[in-house]
């Protein structure tokens, strides 16, 4: 089948997010169908099938998504409001948007990989934790266990603290 | 100074309150109120004390009030009913209502609108419920928010944004919340304004008086 010539072909916009918290990575059709249930969820079926959103990728703490042209700012409101994938906590911002994705892999190319190391075992208030300690005083605690896995967002300053 | 206007830190949230005010400050916030916290600072974000009052009498509430009067904390009441909210409104000392969205849809009239823009005192949109909740439980906050928009327009009462984040997986940037509150049709001068009416509520403008 012949491709449509690039004048008929529909605008798109891909925005780039940042994923908080960057590890473990979520699955790209785990976040896929979470994008969709936030567009879905605030905008309704009509809505989401014209905005089109989909998950190009997704990995190194940043996914890339992508929609129809003019409806990005709705696409990063329904974003907003995306607060778990697959059961999983998680926070998506918006670091840009662009018309290409080739500018977008540029830009995600200068920004610095999330780089992190892990302490195991970790003793906070009377419970056993393994410590993500990321640049810039971040430390994030994930408790040990295997029905209740608290995640605790503390910084270096509070640890020393302890 | 854009400012959350209320967050949760450990123990009551999962982050404590400098991994909050770095991330806050991360995603462009100058400020931060905290309940229960001493004032202060980290990484350049300001932490500014709150109280919250939760009582449903009204005497105690104002006795409260009275109490936290030089406290040096903002001093935030829980809404209730349409006559809690008036007397409580008709009272100065305090700095803002909250919860608008959990009580009866008459709780808050053009009366309580007027009070609350006479006495400076602020409304608190809280953006977690938006965020949290789907289905019907959104669209009565939406539908809510959108009533004290109507009420906001006639009588330009103070307004203040929080995101009641007990998470900083829950905070939101300035530019995050500017798109959310399009969704009940704030517009973005006013939601700039909202984001800084915390620093109007810690100096507020009084009227000189010259002393001979």
């Amino acid at each position: 089948m012949k491709p449509r010539p690039p004048t008929l072909r529909e605008k798109k916009r891909y925005l780039l997010l940042r994923i908080d918290p960057p590890i473990p990575d979520p699955d790209p059709k785990d976040l896929y169908f979470s994008v969709l249930e936030s567009v879905t969820s605030i905008y309704g079926d009509a809505e989401a099938a014209r905005m089109m959103p989909v998950v190009i990728s997704c990995g190194s703490g940043y996914a890339v998504v992508r929609c129809i042209r003019g409806y990005e700012e709705k696409l990063r409101i329904a974003i907003v409001t995306l607060t778990s994938v697959a059961e999983r906590r998680i926070a998506l911002h918006a670091v840009a948007t662009s018309g290409t994705l080739f500018a977008l892999r540029r830009r995600v190319s200068g920004l610095s990989p999330v780089s992190f190391e892990t302490i195991s075992p970790l003793h906070f208030r009377d419970r056993e934790y393994t410590a993500r300690r990321y640049q810039g005083q971040k430390v994030d605690l994930q408790e040990k266990g295997i029905n209740r896995q608290e995640l605790l967002f503390l910084t270096q300053d509070d640890l020393e603290g302890i | 100074m854009d400012t959350d206007a209320c967050i949760h830190p450990y123990p009551v949230g999962t982050a404590s309150v400098r991994r909050m005010a770095m991330e806050a400050g991360a995603l462009g916030f100058g400020g931060i109120v905290v309940p229960g916290e001493v004032a202060g600072g980290y990484h350049g974000v300001r932490i500014i004390p709150a109280v919250i009052i939760r009582e449903t009498d009204l005497r105690r509430v104002i006795g409260q009030i009275r109490r936290q009067a030089n406290s040096g904390n903002l001093i935030f009441v829980d809404a209730g009913d349409n006559g809690f909210n008036r007397a409580v409104l008709a009272h100065k000392g305090l700095n803002a209502i909250r919860c608008l969205h959990q009580i009866p849809k008459n709780g808050f009239d053009h009366i309580s609108a007027r009070l609350a823009y006479e006495n400076g005192i602020a409304v608190e949109i809280d953006l977690y419920p938006l965020i949290h909740e789907k289905g019907i439980a959104r669209q009565r906050v939406l539908n809510r928010y959108n009533d004290l928009m109507r009420l906001y327009s006639r009588y330009q009462f103070p307004l203040i944004l929080s995101s009641n984040a007990c998470s900083v997986l829950d905070l939101r940037s300035p530019d995050e919340i500017r798109l959310l509150c399009t969704l009940f049709g704030m517009k973005k001068d006013d939601t700039n304004r909202a984001l800084q009416t915390v620093s109007t509520l810690l100096s507020p403008v009084e009227s000189v008086m010259v002393t001979p």
